[in-house]
């Protein structure tokens, strides 16, 4: 260990100690010298015994991807037939004019939870389910980069879910609409627009965890070879999709955080005989709620893109395009928010600019389709049960994407806009982008899943109701919107046309019931006496059907070395060499559960990570984590800064005993002659990438609050309003001081750590936390003369204070985490993983430090 | 990383750096060629609604010269995405290759792949930009 | 059981008032901006049914009518030119046209402008003709001349509602502390129904009203009897109503020009029976619906902040109801 400077020579001279070794690529005849058989079934049962499921009770400690999986999808399925459930609910009550079967409030109840739980607890997370479960399989990965906190994120969203989804049973559920468009949500009483903030809050930001995973799985757990240009599109689109969801759930965060210190503490962002304007909700909401309309598209798209090359037996033609298109989407999703916002009158110029991206980002959407139909042309192809919802969904999301082109259409949507057609539009291109592709993918993954079979017969039952009472309930509710009924309305007079439409709706509504019916047995009926299944049944060419039956679940046997999109047809005895453990981690000598890390382009292999195995501290950590969250929305807020608390303390328990220890040796032999590193930090590590992502979302949601600032200034004439406090300049000044201090320590600890001067590292950690502390407390102390609760302009200089203390907070505990971790032997020079995360919080936390002191000092001088 | 990695060729390091920080480099800057054109598309339309908004909020009209402005910018941004374009245009060598799928796992078409997935999201991005230049065309004023 | 017979009363009387299908539809216009739509739908309408049939037809083809190979080249032209080419002109066609008429609805009115506040769960109204020093109050029905442009200035006290007469033209929110505008021109006589169309509460469903286009001179003739006091009804039962509506207290919250009530908090009932519904367009404007609302008001709009008068009997709910129903 030198005693240097953080030189890139120094950093690099580390880098190369643990460089990979070996040689790389392998080559054929190094992939044709077979493993003895002793050694293969020796290799086995170490692995199987590092990957062993927990048995009994204990199995709910699990946090390998095909368990968690498994849970995460049928609690979100759980949660779609309520929603479904409450939709038949509301469509008796529709049926006939000046029907009573539910009272006005209730009915209000079941629609606002209706939409919120569809969106929140089924439609995003039964993609990130779907994702944890296959997606390693199709890397060939042996499980998602960070286990815990894909548990971690499944336990918060069981529990945030059971919390919003039980308020409906004691008839204080939120009742102003999936929206929650204030003032009506504000002034709402009772707690039901704080179960839907806070409770549906604690779900995004597992959501947020789930695709920071994802990306970071997508990004660095490929198997060696596996370039961008020939991974399965579905990686792709879990790719584009998890960083949607960083840049938009992160707005409505904002928003939420606002709207919940309006509600708890009466903060007037939204009140307008106080200078807020409810408007800048519906802004921060629909920049969220329109790209999540492509969040949930985009991956049930990615299904369908799976399954039809396996039905034209032939590699996809256009993959770039459908590339261009999923990245094209992404982008264009995020210029839309304001279509649904046509009818606020806003200048009739902007709207116009909406209207135009709107119809823009039709075109990205139809080549995906246009591509599936020219790879079923070139194709030989031989239709079964999942192409067949396939199609069906294709139909119906056509129907729904051209009235889609109708709605973009301003002047238009100034009719459509809240009426039915738009009921109708939405369901067209949820059911038939999302719901039909979805259930494409029980039935063709189901195999994979379960190492069974789901019936044929049923599954076209099952089809058949559906799609024909889909279509009998919503086609209708186009007319209905036309002729002028509105959305969201309780009852109806008769005689204006609606009766009949309305009665077919909602008998068809129980013909869809009944095909989720027979859906339903088919899954759940035992199946116990099938014979085993074929290993690759629909005779796919993608990795995951590389998986083992009867089942292991140790992922992959071997980590293969892939040169092909569709491996499985072009890659001759591949299979056979990843069960042979020919390839890469064919063995757990250490009795470790390991995965491969690679390079972000090439995929070229660059350590050996080592994941996290059952436990039950992320039970603790999610439990008391959602107590933060659940006691506030009955306004008890000791108990809840006391779970905070211990959520906070079980999370460094987890991290500390589990995440980045100094390994028992540094190299690794991992097969094929490669050694690789067991340790990294900085850029090459896994979670230094988490970090970096995670950081990108906390920063987009900051840019959201100062969005919120900016917004007033331009909406209302008087803000600032003349008279009012401005924060005292000298103690922002001070504050940016400190927080610039405190930025500069924790970066030079990292070099001063990483060239072995630990005292003077340790001395720098330590004297960080103080200046952090002293930042915080000039920022407080800087605003404590304005009063939050009188005018919206002190509110949000409030708010953005909130913001920087409560995250300079988190960055003084982690600070201090690395001093301990300095102290004891955790953190070295060699192994400082925990310090390259914690300076790369410190950049963004510092970068939005001085934005706001920015905001707060300099702001009031320039604007007023 | 190559069979140069063994232990004996260790010594052999400031070109290894070298092909290191390459190779690093040429991933940053795919990343970047493949988001460029939307990228600008984006950075056009929000400068439109933004500029649109705050005029139409605190002066009640457009100015003529804010119209002029962003039509110049328009042309700005589409000269920008049609030179991303026709770069992605040369890195996908097409008309040298003939390959219009890139399907191997090799450097090349990797290289290849991503210059065509850059030169499609241009043609997007453009039209992207057409269509959100229109309402400046065709809507006057701010009701 | 009262509830019963009320509740008959009042199915009856939103019978009689619903008249014929297509008061409140897009699709039969009344005016020049609803026309201009409707044509616009109908166009998008048939150019939808052609891409989805082309779409589905050839999804159908590829899949089950020709399953064999079939040539690469055929494909790329298909991808190249129904991704991209096809679309292209045809959104920005389409684009285009939907621009140019984007600008109609905010046209400037003629000279009239009618300022509607949007409440929980009613519509304040005032009309304010060109010049006017002070407008003429009313509440939950809309009037105006035909063939003239009408502007209308929109907000609302808490929450956000949408101002809607589908008959006539596109919809507008109604925000609390900030006015919207939007234009309308109706072509041919008649009466249409407008309703709120952004959630707005309990009784959201419920927020209605009638808009009665007329002739011009009509209208004139109208609103100058609109602007006057109240006349007292006459008969037994309409005096013995007007002192049950003092007794009840009914002028804290109402307002009857002419007389001297003058609360602001409901609706201003000056020529309350002159309207075609009450309650925003729940119930027919009869007698036995006045009975019935004033008496059953919680069942018929739920959460409204009038209280249910159920302690009056049917004698003094006739009598209130014929003389506000004679309030014309």
């Amino acid at each position: 260990m030198s005693r240097r400077d953080d030189s890139p020579a120094a950093a690099g001279e580390h880098a190369d100690e643990r460089a990979p070794r070996g040689p790389y690529p392998p080559t054929e005849a190094m992939l044709a010298e077979p493993v003895p058989p002793e050694l293969q079934a020796a290799q086995a049962e170490r692995l199987r015994k590092a990957w062993e499921t927990p048995k009994g009770w204990r199995y709910w400690s699990a946090v390998n991807n095909s368990e968690v999986g498994v849970w995460y999808s049928l609690t979100a399925f759980c949660f779609m037939l309520l929603a479904g459930l409450m939709a038949l609910m509301i469509r008796v009550q529709l049926a006939v004019p000046e029907n009573d079967a539910i009272s006005a409030d209730l009915f209000n109840q079941l629609f606002t939870m209706h939409g919120s739980a569809m969106m929140f607890l089924f439609a995003v997370p039964i993609f990130e389910a779907i994702s944890i479960l296959i997606l390693p399989a199709m890397l060939g990965a042996r499980d998602m980069p960070f286990p815990r906190l894909s548990a971690y994120g499944y336990w918060s969203f069981l529990i945030g879910g059971i919390f919003v989804m039980g308020s409906i049973l004691f008839d204080v559920a939120p009742r102003a609409g999936w929206f929650m468009y204030p003032p009506l949500a504000t002034e709402e009483k009772g707690p039901g627009s704080d179960i839907w903030l806070l409770g549906l809050s604690f779900i995004e930001i597992a959501s947020i965890a789930a695709a920071v995973e994802l990306i970071v799985g997508t990004l660095k757990c490929r198997p060696p070879g596996m370039r961008v240009n020939i991974m399965p599109l579905y990686a792709w689109y879990v790719m584009v999709v998890g960083g949607m969801i960083l840049f938009a759930f992160p707005p409505l965060i904002a928003g939420d955080f606002l709207f919940e210190l309006e509600r708890s503490f009466d903060w007037p962002f939204f009140d307008p005989t106080r200078g807020g304007d409810p408007m800048l909700w519906q802004h921060l909401f629909w920049i969220f709620g329109h790209p999540e309309v492509y969040i949930v598209f985009l991956p049930s798209i990615a299904i369908a893109a799976m399954i039809v090359p396996t039905v034209a037996r032939r590699p996809i033609v256009g993959y770039s395009w459908i590339v261009l298109s999923a990245v094209g989407t992404g982008f264009l999703s995020f210029g839309l928010w304001v279509h649904h916002m046509f009818t606020t009158g806003l200048p009739n110029i902007s709207l116009g600019f909406f209207s135009a991206a709107s119809e823009a980002v039709v075109i990205p959407t139809g080549i995906q389709l246009f591509a599936f139909a020219a790879t079923l042309m070139v194709g030989r192809v031989r239709v079964n049960l999942p192409m067949l919802w396939i199609a069906g969904g294709l139909a119906i999301f056509t129907a729904g994407g051209l009235t889609g082109v109708m709605l973009a259409i301003a002047p238009f949507d100034f009719q459509a806009h809240d009426s039915y057609f738009v009921v109708a539009h939405l369901h067209y291109t949820l059911f038939g982008g999302m719901v039909f592709p979805v259930i494409a993918g029980v039935y063709y993954f189901y195999p994979f899943i379960a190492k069974k079979r789901l019936s044929d017969r049923l599954g076209k039952w099952a089809f058949w109701l559906i799609f024909v009472g889909f279509n009998l309930t919503f086609l209708p509710m186009h007319l209905t919107g036309l002729l002028g009924m509105p959305r969201r309305i309780y009852a109806y007079p008769a005689g204006l046309g609606w009766d009949w439409l309305n009665l077919l709706s909602s008998t068809a509504a129980f013909v869809i019931a009944a095909g989720f019916a027979v859906f339903l047995v088919d899954l759940l009926r035992p199946k116990s006496r099938q014979p085993q299944i074929a290993r690759n049944p629909w005779e796919a060419g993608t990795l995951e059907w590389s998986h083992d039956v009867p089942e292991e679940a140790w992922g992959a046997r071997s980590v293969p070395y892939i040169t092909k999109r569709y491996p499985l047809w072009d890659q001759p005895k591949l299979v056979e060499r990843m069960d042979a453990g020919r390839y890469y981690l064919g063995d757990a000598e250490e009795g470790f559960r390991e995965t491969m890390i690679t390079s972000v382009i090439d995929a070229r292999p660059l350590q050996v990570q080592r994941v996290t195995g059952p436990t039950w501290k992320t039970h603790g950590a999610a439990i008391f984590t959602g107590g933060a969250f659940i006691f506030p929305t009955f306004h008890i807020y000791w108990p809840a800064i006391l779970c905070g608390a211990i959520a906070v303390g079980f999370i460094i328990w987890w991290l500390w005993s589990d995440t980045a220890r100094p390994p028992e040796k540094e190299m690794k032999d991992v097969g094929l002659g490669l050694s690789l590193p067991t340790y990294a930090s900085g850029p090459k590590s896994v979670g230094w990438w988490a970090m970096w992502i995670t950081m990108l979302g906390d920063a987009t949601a900051f840019a959201s609050v100062i969005f919120g600032f900016f917004f007033y200034w331009t909406a209302s004439p008087d803000f600032p309003p003349p008279e009012a406090l401005d924060p005292v300049a000298w103690l922002v000044g001070l504050a940016a001081a400190a927080m610039a201090l405190a930025w500069a320590l924790t970066r030079a600890a990292r070099s001063l750590n990483r060239a072995g001067r630990l005292a003077a590292a340790r001395g720098a950690l330590a004297v960080a936390p103080a200046a952090t502390l002293l930042g915080a407390g000039a920022l407080i102390f800087s605003v404590l003369h304005m009063s939050p609760t009188a005018h919206v302009y002190p509110a949000i200089m409030w708010a953005i204070m909130v913001w920087v203390v409560v995250h300079s907070g988190v960055g003084a505990i982690m600070q201090l985490y690395c001093l301990a971790g300095s102290l004891a032997g955790k953190m070295t020079p060699r192994f400082d993983a925990d310090i390259w995360n914690v300076a790369l919080f410190w950049h963004f936390h510092a970068l939005s430090a001085l934005v706001a002191c920015a905001v707060l000092g300099l702001a009031p001088m320039v604007l007023t | 990383m190559s069979a140069r990695h063994d232990p004996q060729r260790r010594r052999d390091r400031p070109a290894e750096r070298d092909e290191e920080r390459r190779a690093f480099r040429e991933e940053a800057e795919s990343l970047v060629r493949i988001t460029a054109a939307p990228t600008i598309w984006s950075g056009h339309f929000l400068l439109c609604y933004c500029a649109v908004a705050i005029a139409c909020a605190k002066a009640g009209a457009v100015p003529g010269w804010l119209t002029g402005g962003l039509l110049a910018a328009s042309v700005a941004a589409l000269a920008a995405i049609g030179w991303v374009g026709w770069r992605a245009f040369r890195q996908w060598n097409v008309t040298d290759t003939g390959d219009f799928s890139n399907p191997e796992g090799e450097a090349e078409d990797r290289h290849e792949f991503l210059g065509h997935a850059a030169f499609l999201l241009a043609i997007i991005s453009f039209i992207g930009v057409v269509y959100v230049t229109m309402p400046l065309l065709l809507v006057e004023g701010c009701r | 059981m009262r509830l019963t017979g009320a509740a008959t009363a009042a199915a009856a009387a939103a019978l009689s008032l619903a008249g014929c299908a297509g008061r409140q539809s897009a699709l039969s216009p009344g005016g020049a901006d609803a026309a201009a739509l409707g044509t616009l739908f109908w166009v998008m309408l048939g150019g939808a049914v052609l891409l989805w049939l082309a779409m589905n037809g050839m999804f159908f083809y590829v899949t089950r009518v020709n399953a064999s190979a079939m040539p690469r080249r055929l494909a790329n032209g298909m991808v190249i030119g129904g991704g991209i080419v096809l679309p292209t002109i045809l959104l920005g066609a389409l684009l285009g046209w939907g621009l140019s008429i984007l600008p109609d609805q905010r046209q400037p009115d003629d000279g009239l402008t009618i300022r509607v506040h949007g409440e929980q769960w009613w519509w304040r109204v005032e009309y304010w003709p060109e010049g006017a020093a002070a407008p003429v109050v009313s509440a939950n029905e809309i009037r105006l001349p035909v063939g003239e442009r009408v502007g209308f200035r929109l907000d609302s006290d808490q929450v956000i509602h949408s101002f809607w007469i589908p008959s006539l033209g596109g919809k507008m929110d109604m925000f609390p502390g900030r006015e919207t505008y939007v234009s309308l021109e109706a072509e041919a006589p008649g009466v249409y129904r407008g309703q709120c169309a952004e959630f707005c509460g309990e009784s959201h469903a419920w927020m209605a009203f009638e808009a009665v286009a007329m002739p011009p001179d009509a209208f004139d003739a109208w609103l100058d009897a609109e602007a006057g006091a109240a006349a007292a009804p006459e008969g037994g039962a309409a005096e013995r109503g007007a002192a049950l509506f003092a007794r009840e207290g009914c002028g804290a919250c109402h307002a009857i020009r002419g007389t001297g009530h003058v609360g602001q908090v409901g609706p201003d009932l000056t020529h309350v029976g002159g309207r075609r519904s009450i309650g925003a367009g729940r119930l027919a404007a009869t007698p036995e619906a006045f009975a019935a609302w004033i008496t059953h008001t919680d069942s018929l709009k739920p959460g409204v902040r009038m209280p249910s008068y159920d302690h009056l009997s049917d004698a003094d709910a006739a009598a209130l109801a014929a003389y506000l129903a004679g309030l014309t």
